[in-house]
């Protein structure tokens, strides 16, 4: 029997190459491998991390960047409870397609999702996009913004550790009302489609 | 002074002569035992001295054997000298047998060639040249300096040799090429076979695969050919893509099959990848050219950007109609489909070599084949297809759904509306056909897909119904019931929105079961090759519980609204005879209450009647909890006009009997026990029916049931019984 009080599902999306399937493969694995070929379709881990004594359980979809796999990355969005927009900051063209990106996700994705921009790669040397360039693109569009590193481990357990306890809080606060409620709004209260599925089943 | 030390010295002495009597025993026990082995050692000095002559011979018998074998050895070590020289002289001779054997062979190899190739037969001439290939080319030229006086012969022999070696590869490769060219296939293996006798390894291996492509490319052209000119004629139009493609793996996959043995006899083993991957490239180019052409032919360009589309305002475009999409998504499975058998046919084919003590390499092989294949124009095709196909299908899915939930209507016995069963079909429909593609990927598309259909159209509909809620006014369940046998016409709104709304609440009821049953039957159905597909797959479904969650939700409305609309107002309204009957009774009245039952005979019978109408318009679940809220409000409603009435010893009675009565009705008309929702009720009941205000302290403790009047509430209903006196009501502890 899994032992976790809350699941949530994270989704990664952005353009092919910044990165998603390192960040992941970082956080679940602790590894780096160079030379990762594209992502097929849509990748799949879980991780657990313990926030405040509380473990929460984190379904992580790495998803394609690539153009053609557009209808398996959108089915994803719906369901998801934290989305992940990685660009390269070493990269214009990715930094360039966060617009499109924003806009997919508005078409799919549940209104309360928690959105994070990542800019990915800060152990290169040939930065294109600016610190301030990328957190100002956040604050605009309401986001989180953290800048990583892959390669070097930099703030990666931090951006996903974030989540969880933002899910959480997010959850919590949820979750208190429900005792002074009526019946019938508890009930209301499981349809919204972002919402926490407690104590593992 | 003296005498103690006398005394002193004597007790020292007296120790120490104790001691030395010890030591004497120890000594004298010492000498009879040393005494006792003496006749023993004895006859042991007497053997030795017997034996001591033999020992003397013995020695010399030791010294004379070390001698001999001393001499012995230094014979073996002469011998096993010669032997190795010997050895050396051997392998020598054997050496320059072989060179013999080699200068011969290499004579009869020059004379054979020549003559072999004279008269046409490449066999034997590829044979000598084998022969001659074979030869440790270095020794041979060593050889020929060796043999001083004949070293021009072998000389020219070698580059004869060489020479033949080089006009037979040129001979052969322009007879494979004629043969090619002739499309004469039995000239054509024989050449193939002949190729690595010449250590053309990798030569005849592009050639044949070219030659093997070339009849690939035939096949496809003559098919797609047939197939475009016949497209509308035959009877399988509809699918006459996935025919060609199917046709197109199938010829590929035999030619392997066919070419496997030879090559792996001829060429050794391993060498079936580069075979693959050569007519792989060709499979890419016809692959491309069908699918080029299904693109054109099936619109599908025009269908997705319509789909795209169809969300923005810009769009001029009328969506296309979901039924007209339907075979196109059959082809585009089976083609996903046979795509992933060819894909595991190849694995099969390379992993499947003979090579079994060499795993590694084998696994190299197989990690080769897919980098190759994953990078190929095949696999980015289907990709691409796959995600047309992906797109299509939700879109079919979205329509199909909205449609059903459009012509949803209410059919004569039955409990629950179209759009249920036809929902859950159009839903069940595409997520099977999405695994048919055995892409675990796109199933979990369309069951992700599925869920947001579920919840969006289905669930929503389903909720505005239950907020519309159950139409007040009037009552008449029967009436309504009656309209939706005679189906949709000449109904009235209001009746035909009760039968809607009854129907929904039932769907909402079927819909989480359907849910549950779609569930396990997709874990069992859907085959995972991994345990990451199966994780994937098990993720994606228990997307479906947050759908029976906003199923719930509705139900649980739904089930809200009839008790404010139909439930309570009814109650109340039945409760109104009770409220115009005194309860303060004289014997005589009580008798007669009693065998007329004003009250409680309607009473039962409004709830009974209400009861059976309902019950075969509701699902078994949403009857019980309909039973169950007319219960609860039963009790709650009843006791407040009993708190507005008066009682004395027999109105009392009366009432408790009342209450008995309808406690037992309850407990009949259900299969499960109300008894708890009515416990108040019946509280109130026996409270009231006390002869005297003490004896509820009896009652207080000893009650079976815990009690669910609090003791503020039980003086209250005490105070309603005009009999008691205030006082002693007040005197009451609990």
């Amino acid at each position: 029997m899994d032992d976790y009080k809350f699941l949530f599902k994270v989704v990664l999306v952005g353009n092919a190459g910044v990165g998603k399937t390192c960040l992941v493969r970082r956080f679940t694995q602790g590894l780096f491998p160079p030379g990762q070929g594209a992502t097929i379709g849509v990748d799949f881990m879980i991780k657990t991390v313990e926030i405040d004594n509380e473990k929460i359980k984190l379904q992580i979809w790495d998803t394609a960047g690539q153009e053609r796999f557009r209808s398996i990355t959108q089915s994803y969005y719906r369901s998801a409870h934290a989305l992940i927009l990685v660009y390269d900051i070493s990269c214009q063209p990715t930094f360039d397609c966060l617009p499109d990106w924003l806009r997919e996700i508005e078409e799919y994705a549940s209104s309360k999702v928690l959105r994070v921009l990542v800019g990915n790669k800060i152990d290169r040397d040939d930065r294109e996009i600016p610190t301030r360039v990328g957190e100002d693109f956040a604050q605009r569009h309401n986001m989180y913004y953290l800048e990583t590193s892959a390669k070097e481990s930099d703030n990666v357990e931090k951006l996903f550790n974030q989540i969880a306890a933002e899910l959480m809080e997010q959850a919590r606060c949820k979750e208190l009302p429900r005792y002074d409620d009526g019946n019938l709004q508890n009930m209301n209260r499981r349809t919204t489609s972002v919402d926490v599925t407690c104590c593992g089943n | 002074m003296t005498t103690s030390a006398n005394e002193f010295i004597d007790s020292e002495h007296k120790a120490l002569y104790s001691k030395i009597c010890n030591e004497e025993d120890k000594v004298t026990r010492e000498l009879q035992a040393a005494m006792a082995r003496h006749p023993l050692l004895d006859a042991k000095v007497r053997n030795i001295t017997k034996v001591l002559p033999n020992l003397e011979v013995i020695s010399q018998d030791a010294k004379q054997l070390s001698d001999m074998i001393g001499f012995a050895s230094t014979l073996i070590e002469n011998v096993s000298y010669k032997v190795r020289r010997l050895d050396v002289a051997r392998s020598r001779v054997f050496e320059c047998q072989q060179r013999v054997h080699d200068l011969l062979d290499l004579q009869l190899c020059c004379d054979g060639v020549k003559s072999s190739m004279n008269i046409g037969d490449f066999e034997k001439a590829a044979a000598h040249v084998h022969r001659y290939l074979s030869m440790d080319q270095r020794l041979l030229e060593k050889t020929a300096d060796d043999v001083n006086q004949d070293s021009a012969a072998v000389n020219n022999s070698i580059s004869l040799l060489q020479d033949a070696a080089t006009k037979l590869r040129n001979i052969l490769s322009d007879k494979f090429s004629e043969a090619v060219k002739n499309d004469d296939l039995a000239s054509v293996e024989r050449f193939f076979k002949l190729f690595p006798l010449l250590e053309m390894h990798d030569h005849g291996l592009d050639k044949y695969s070219d030659y093997l492509c070339t009849q690939i490319q035939t096949f496809s052209k003559t098919k797609i050919k047939t197939t475009l000119d016949n497209k509308n004629s035959d009877k399988r139009a509809g699918i006459i893509f996935a025919d060609v493609i199917t046709l197109l793996f199938e010829d590929i996959a035999s030619t392997i099959e066919v070419q496997q043995p030879l090559v792996e006899t001829y060429y050794g083993p391993g060498r079936i990848l580069k075979l693959i991957l050569k007519l792989q490239e060709e499979c890419n180019k016809q692959i491309k050219v069908i699918l080029n052409e299904l693109w054109r032919t099936r619109q599908i360009e025009k269908y997705a950007s319509m789909v795209r589309d169809k969300n923005r305002s810009t769009s001029t475009m009328k969506p296309p109609d979901p039924k007209d999409l339907d075979q196109l998504l059959a082809e585009l499975t089976i083609i996903q489909s046979r795509y992933h058998l060819y894909l595991k046919f190849l694995k099969r084919k390379v992993a499947g070599e003979r090579i079994t003590e060499k795993e590694g390499e084998q696994n190299d092989l197989v990690a080769k084949l897919e980098s190759k294949l994953q990078s190929s124009d095949l696999c980015r095709l289907m990709q691409e297809l796959l995600n047309n196909y992906l797109l299509l299908e939700h879109f079919y899915m979205e329509e199909s759904v909205r449609k059903a939930i459009q012509m949803d209507c209410v059919d004569q016995g039955s409990q629950t509306s179209s759009m249920l069963d036809d929902v859950f079909f159009i839903v069940k429909k595409c997520i099977r056909r999405a695994s048919s593609t055995s892409n675990i990927d796109g199933v979990c598309v369309v069951i992700n897909n599925a869920c947001g259909v579920l919840e969006t159209e289905m669930c929503s509909a389903l909720m505005n119904t239950m907020k519309v809620g159950f139409p007040s006014g009037y009552l008449d369940l029967t009436q309504a019931y009656n309209v939706m046998m005679q189906g949709r016409l000449q109904t009235t709104d209001s009746e035909q929105s009760k039968a809607v709304f009854i129907a929904h609440l039932n769907n909402t009821d079927v819909g989480s079961e359907y849910i549950n049953t779609l569930c396990t039957s997709l874990v069992s159905e859907v085959t995972c090759s991994t345990e990451l597909e199966r994780r994937k797959l098990e993720s994606c479904l228990t997307g479906l519980s947050s759908v029976s969650a906003a199923m719930g939700a509705s139900q649980e409305l739904g089930l809200q609204q009839l008790r404010n609309t139909a439930i309570k107002p009814r109650v109340l309204s039945w409760l109104d005879s009770f409220s115009t009957l005194s309860h303060v009774l004289s014997e005589e009245e009580f008798s007669s209450y009693e065998a007329n039952e004003p009250f409680i005979r309607g009473f039962i019978g409004n709830i009974d009647n209400f009861l059976s109408e309902f019950k075969g318009l509701l699902t078994g679940n949403n009857y019980e909890t309909l039973v169950s809220i007319l219960a609860t409000e039963v009790n709650s409603l009843m006791e407040k006009v009993i708190m507005k009435t008066e009682f004395n010893r027999f109105g009392g009675l009366a009432l408790d009997k009342e209450i008995r009565a309808l406690v037992s009705y309850f407990s009949t008309a259900t299969s499960w026990s109300v008894r708890d929702k009515l416990a108040r009720l019946s509280q109130v009941g026996t409270v009231l029916n006390l002869e005297q205000v003490n004896e509820i302290s009896d009652y207080w403790g000893s009650s079976p049931l815990p009690w669910r009047l609090t003791p503020v509430d039980i003086k209250k209903i005490l105070k309603l019984r005009t009999d008691f006196s205030n006082d002693e009501i007040n005197k009451v502890h609990f």
